[in-house]
């Protein structure tokens, strides 16, 4: 039976209680919430054990299209883990203050996104015992190999990021959280390696964060770069683009801004946090999201306006497929519902409020999605070497109920993930000015409850 | 003693129930008996052309008319269907198949040969496999003089991209350790006395 914790919690500031509560008290609306996302992982589960009872027969994958939606999803979370370099790395670096509280979100998001990222591609696997096969028989020339590389690398890179930026606020959960499980406070002991607000602590922190932020940036860029690559070095039409690396971090830019957008707007509403993620942070996204859609929509235009104008064989169907064939539909949905509409909308004021840009950030994640579904199997589909007396299924994907069901399980993951996250450690820094030496003697923020 | 007649009749009921389940049973399986055929390849060689002649015969040696074989050679993962789609006994119970030319074998040339019985109406699958020196020779590439390229064995993977892969590698997680290394350390710092 679960102990009941009598202690009351007492706050020292009204800010303390504003981005503390959250994590002493649990609601009946989280609990639903998480029964939810359980409820869908376990439904993924068992179409999972389907999937590998049977095999990848249960999926609509066949010789033709043998990357389904499993891995469209894939490159959307690589995309989407680029947030957390985009918020820690380049706004950090170009000294933007404004997006401090921004910063635990998008590095949130960047550990689920990237955690799911590596669970989905072993899903994708027919069989994931032999997964290790691609350690003990690594070929350092395949780009898959780089992929596995880059993937992990920058897992920890991500890890490391939270965990530098929250480690002043775990030290104080650690001291002045008391009504909390036994479980908890150790984790925060643990986790706190002895943070005791010492200069020096202070200085070698700020020291290796800084460091960290400027290593990320080229890892984020090559974890996607290199997910490009698996496509550009696979001849298959559409894929065959040497535009195909900044086309695909761009466009991962853009959807983690949304992603972020998406994420901030409903944090703020359910921890009633509008006074810390204020209208001026959905105003600036606003902004910033505009930018990145202007500059993923010159890539677009490169990728499409070459292949266009040629029309030559396969890639001309491939493009004749996608403007005006089976494709269409979702192919200028994307493109202006998930584009060009958010970049005219966000030119005007009114719509970088929270409900208008967060309903935008919404058609934009969607369209990254889908768009990602369009790389991927519309190209599949045209090969340049056509097989022989094709199978009938092979020139149609319609994914299957167990395709579907993994992969809305692999979303329950990372919002389960992020979920879990924001309930146990603070979501905006505790601090509200910078953190460095000098702040900490002013303010005395971390003195210890018995001193 | 009622009771007792009234279990007798139901006790013979249900053996006369039996009784007719076994016999329908009998009938039906009698019906559908199937029998073996008797399948024998032999192998011809004529100019450039390899032929196998296959000869199907019933339990009482008696040539099978109509009987549809396939035919495979056996690849890495798969078989590899060869002859034409439909190939069927002539009235003398044989199937002449070409054997293609140009199809790899082991070191040797040698390939493996499947025939098959699937799916007959009268006759039980059957699957026949024979090694056949018919396939051309490959020669494996030896790892010790293949050059060094994209498309080579692990081992012999590019100097120029070991080295760069490596110091990117090394480069990046040199970081990450010298970060832990730092937070050890903060670690170790203890609390200024007040």
């Amino acid at each position: 039976m679960r102990k009941v914790i009598n202690k009351q919690q007492t706050y020292r500031t009204k800010r303390g209680k504003a981005l503390l509560g959250h994590i002493v008290n649990t609601s009946l609306k989280y609990k639903l919430w998480i029964a939810f996302l359980l409820l869908i992982i376990v439904i993924g589960g068992y179409a999972y054990y389907r999937q590998l009872k049977f095999g990848l027969i249960v999926t609509a994958m066949r010789d033709y299209t043998s990357w389904g939606i499993y891995i469209s999803n894939f490159v959307f979370f690589v995309a989407i883990s680029l947030v957390g370099s985009l918020i820690s790395s380049v706004l950090k670096l170009s000294k933007n203050e404004w997006s401090r509280p921004l910063t635990r979100i998008s590095e949130i998001i960047a550990i689920a996104a990237i955690i799911c990222a590596a669970v989905i591609i072993i899903v994708d696997m027919g069989r994931p015992d032999r997964f290790f096969y691609v350690i003990t028989h690594l070929r350092i020339q395949s780009p898959i190999i780089w992929d596995v590389i880059i993937i992990s690398t920058y897992l920890v890179i991500s890890l490391l990021l939270l965990y530098l930026s929250l480690l002043p606020d775990i030290a104080l959960c650690r001291d002045r959280l008391t009504a909390i499980p036994k479980w908890k406070k150790m984790l925060y002991r643990f986790m706190a390696i002895n943070w005791n607000n010492h200069p020096k602590q202070v200085v070698m922190l700020q020291k290796v964060s800084r460091i960290l932020a400027i290593t990320v940036l080229p890892v984020a860029f090559a974890i996607h770069t290199v997910t490009s690559w698996l496509f550009a070095t696979t001849w298959r039409p559409g894929w065959d683009s040497t535009n195909l690396g900044p086309y695909f971090v761009s466009g991962a830019f853009m959807a983690g801004a949304a992603v972020i957008i998406f994420t901030m707007y409903l944090i703020r509403i359910h921890l009633k946090l509008k006074k810390y993620i204020t209208e001026i942070h959905f105003e600036k996204m606003g902004k910033l999201l505009v930018l990145l859609s202007l500059i993923y929509l010159y890539f677009n235009i490169n990728e499409y306006l070459g292949p266009a104008f040629k029309m030559v064989g396969v890639e001309g169907e491939h493009i004749t497929e996608l403007f005006t064939g089976k494709y269409a539909p979702m192919y200028w949905f994307v493109q202006i519902g998930g584009l060009i509409l958010p970049i005219i909308l966000l030119i005007f004021r009114p719509f970088r409020k929270p409900l208008p840009i967060f309903i935008i950030s919404l058609f934009v994640i969607l369209g990254a999605w889908l768009k990602r579904f369009l790389i991927v199997i519309p190209s599949l589909q045209h090969p340049y070497l056509p097989i022989q007396g094709v199978d009938e299924s092979y020139l149609h994907y319609i994914p299957t109920w167990e395709e579907w069901a993994i992969t809305m399980s692999s979303f329950a993951w990372l919002l389960l993930i992020i979920t879990v996250l924001i309930k146990l450690f603070p979501v905006i820094p505790i601090l509200k000015a910078k953190l460095d030496s000098e702040t900490i003697v002013k303010l005395n923020i971390f003195k210890n409850e018995k001193s | 003693m009622r009771n007792h007649n009234y279990l007798n009749m139901q006790v013979l009921k249900v053996f006369i129930l039996l009784g007719i389940v076994c016999l329908n049973n009998s009938i039906i399986y009698g019906q559908d008996s199937m029998e073996d055929a008797i399948v024998s390849l032999s192998f011809l060689e004529e100019n450039e052309s390899k032929i196998i002649v296959t000869k199907a015969v019933d339990q009482s040696g008696l040539p099978i008319e109509d009987l549809e074989l396939y035919y495979y050679v056996k690849r890495t993962f798969s078989l590899l269907p060869i002859g034409d789609p439909f190939n069927a006994t002539d009235e003398n119970g044989i199937i002449e198949v070409e054997f293609p030319n140009d199809l790899p074998g082991d070191t040797e040339g040698n390939v493996i040969i499947v025939v098959k019985i699937i799916e007959s109406d009268l006759y039980n699958d059957l699957t026949l496999e024979t090694t056949k020196n018919w396939g051309l020779l490959v020669q494996l590439p030896d790892q010790k003089v293949e050059k060094r390229s994209l498309w080579a064995a692990a081992a012999n993977a590019p100097i120029s991209l070991i080295l760069t892969v490596s110091v990117m590698i090394i480069s990046v997680w040199y970081i990450i350790c010298y970060i832990l290394f730092k937070l050890y350390k903060i670690s170790k710092i203890k609390p200024l006395k007040p």
